[in-house]
């Protein structure tokens, strides 16, 4: 005789949910680790300072 | 390009944050000056002289980290970043003594040409 058979259906569903809380609890403590998503990339970054640099150059022109 | 080992890898992860942590700065009180003085709002030009002043110090901050003592495509850009903030400091500067004295700067295009011939 097995044991598994005397498991009532509710209680595994209960840890099933358990199980995928845990895990979706992990996956989102993992998410604020990656420091390269706190700032924006650095090709981002380059982005910004052209425009800044082209912005700067219009205002330059109308002096 | 990792092949140095993981404490190498550490000290470019900060190196590099704090150069984009200044350039984010520096962007975001350049932005806010630029805002002002795009619309020659006479009445904000001391709010703008500010703004242009905090700018250009985090600019300066980024422009202090050393981005040149690494190789590959990190540092590479890194490298790229160092350099337009430098333009970029040299024309916001150039920008705030004009707010701040009200004269044209002697480095115009169309004088160098007149002086070049």
């Amino acid at each position: 005789s097995t044991v598994t058979t005397s498991i009532p259906q509710n209680d595994v569903d209960a840890l099933m949910l358990k199980v995928a809380d845990e895990a979706g609890l992990e996956l989102n403590m993992e998410l604020p680790s990656n420091p390269a998503s706190t700032i924006g990339s650095t090709v981002q970054a380059s982005a910004e300072q052209d425009e800044l640099t082209a912005r700067l150059a219009k205002l330059r022109q109308t002096e | 390009e990792t092949v140095n080992g993981s404490e190498d890898i550490d000290t470019s992860m900060d190196m590099l944050q704090r150069q984009k942590y200044h350039h984010k700065r520096a962007f975001e009180y350049i932005s806010q000056a630029l805002k002002i003085d795009e619309t020659q709002n006479s009445e904000q030009k001391e709010i703008a002289i500010n703004l242009y002043q905090e700018g250009i110090n985090e600019l300066s901050r980024g422009i202090n980290i050393d981005v040149w003592q690494g190789t590959g495509e990190k540092w590479i850009k890194a490298q790229r970043l160092h350099d337009k903030m430098q333009t970029n400091l040299a024309m916001a500067k150039d920008r705030l003594n004009f707010l701040a004295t009200g004269k044209l700067s002697s480095r115009r295009p169309a004088n160098l040409t007149i002086m070049n011939k």
